[in-house]
């Protein structure tokens, strides 16, 4: 190999194993200084570009399998249970549309202009996600809970969910710039779905109807609560619920 | 007695294949630091990387019996990885026109080395095109081989080692240390 070759090739590759690769390095000071500076140059860069990986990406793909592993077992464990589980969540879904359609047809409109900016972000990003992401449900109210604790003490050490036997936690919420919890909650006047999204906490409560759903944002913590209802009454009863539940540094 | 300090990534990731949760679990624990090294630098955004590098490793959990070999762990879960990230850089449609302007500033947020020549390097990086970039992303982010990079690339190896020679070539030339161009091309 003459130089020319060498260096092209260190270029291209410079941790080559090619015999002739190496014997030239031993042979040609010149070009053992040239391919050493191209290793260096590129360690250099590495290290440039070297992070450390958040703890909480770590906790949440482990959550995130632990989750999803939790499906496939009960898939697999009562093909018939499962498919009660998801033909409730697929009729939630149902209602949920049809109860929405018939408000907006009541209301005469998809959503309320006047609400601020701050507001609309949050309602369109949660209905957003809420459309779009399936319900994966989870087969414990143990699990749940420990799902959400472990999500929610990313945020903050301190924080933590209460357990509530009626928490149907569906899935960690990777929402964007969205860092939040989404969950579904039964209470004596149907289910609810509520998301916590941490971070630029809204002024005030406030209520009001968007898409067909009665929604509430409230700021909690240092975040804020969105809760989305078919109806007031349900949407009440999950607020006082959840006003209970999330807390921290108790 | 075995020399452990010989283990590479491959190595560690070869594990009793039958056994899909201490797979998944040793996968995670050799490949997480590369693939969110890999991950922040394109999407140049904390978010979006932690979210892509989620969706990844639960798609390499759903697909994970496809993998047989250990050897091969990593191109595939960076592959996987690629995909996800074209797949929501489309979806989302970033104007990335503010994330690509780099300053120390928002370099100093993502957790990098604030040093001048640190910065230096990620800016020369950048400044390359994306068809000289890519593979040099891979083989110095990932470590890939150039045979890697071809198969996940889906070009020939003599076109990937074509485009890392003038990768090469046009860092050191941004940098300031040779001018250029001075030598030919290797293949294509």
């Amino acid at each position: 190999m003459i130089c020319s070759e060498f260096k092209k090739l260190a270029l291209a590759e410079p941790n080559s194993a090619e015999p002739s690769f190496i014997r030239h390095s031993k042979d040609c000071p010149d070009c053992l200084q040239y391919v050493g500076e191209i290793r260096q140059m590129d360690t250099d860069l590495s290290n440039s570009l070297d992070v450390a990986v958040p703890s909480s990406i770590m906790a949440k793909i482990e959550l995130n399998q632990m989750l999803i592993e939790e499906e496939e077992q009960g898939q697999e464990a009562s093909s018939g249970f499962s498919f009660n589980r998801y033909a409730i969540a697929a009729s939630f879904a149902l209602a949920l549309f049809v109860s929405g359609f018939m408000a907006n047809s009541f209301l005469g409109g998809s959503r309320d202009d006047s609400l601020g900016e701050d507001y609309l972000a949050l309602l369109s990003g949660v209905i957003e996600h809420v459309d779009e992401q399936p319900m994966t449900p989870v087969w414990s109210a143990e699990k749940a809970n420990e799902a959400a604790n472990m999500h929610l003490s990313n945020y903050d050490g301190a924080m933590k969910l209460k357990f509530l036997e009626n928490l149907q936690f569906t899935r960690i919420c990777p929402m964007g710039k969205y860092r939040g919890l989404h969950a579904s909650l039964e209470t004596d006047s149907g289910s609810v779905t509520f998301a916590y999204i941490k971070g630029d906490k809204v002024d005030d409560l406030l209520d009001a109807s968007y898409e067909g759903y009665a929604v509430r944002v409230k700021p909690l913590r240092d975040g804020n609560l969105i809760i989305v209802s078919n109806t007031n009454k349900a949407l009440q009863q999950a607020d006082k619920q959840l006003d209970e539940a999330i807390y921290w540094n108790i | 007695m075995p020399d452990s300090s010989n283990e590479t990534d491959n190595d560690q990731v070869n594990y009793d294949m039958t056994d899909k949760k201490r797979k998944y679990a040793l996968l995670i624990e050799a490949h997480s630091q590369d693939l969110y090294k890999y991950a922040l630098w394109l999407c140049k955004d904390k978010n979006m990387a932690e979210d892509v590098m989620q969706e990844t490793f639960l798609r390499a959990w759903k697909s994970l019996d496809s993998l047989r070999e250990a050897k091969a762990a990593k191109s595939w879960l960076f592959t996987i990885f690629r995909r996800e990230h074209a797949r929501q850089f489309e979806r989302k449609q970033f104007d990335y026109k503010d994330v690509e302007h780099m300053d120390t500033i928002a370099d100093a947020n993502m957790g990098y080395d604030s040093r001048p020549e640190a910065f230096a390097l990620r800016n020369a990086l950048v400044k390359l095109p994306e068809k000289y970039r890519e593979p040099l992303e891979m083989q110095v982010l990932g470590g890939f081989s150039c045979d890697d990079i071809a198969n996940m690339l889906g070009i020939s190896s003599s076109s990937v080692m074509t485009r890392l020679f003038r990768a090469r070539k046009k860092m050191r030339h941004i940098l300031g240390h040779e001018t250029m161009p001075h030598l030919g091309v290797v293949g294509e």
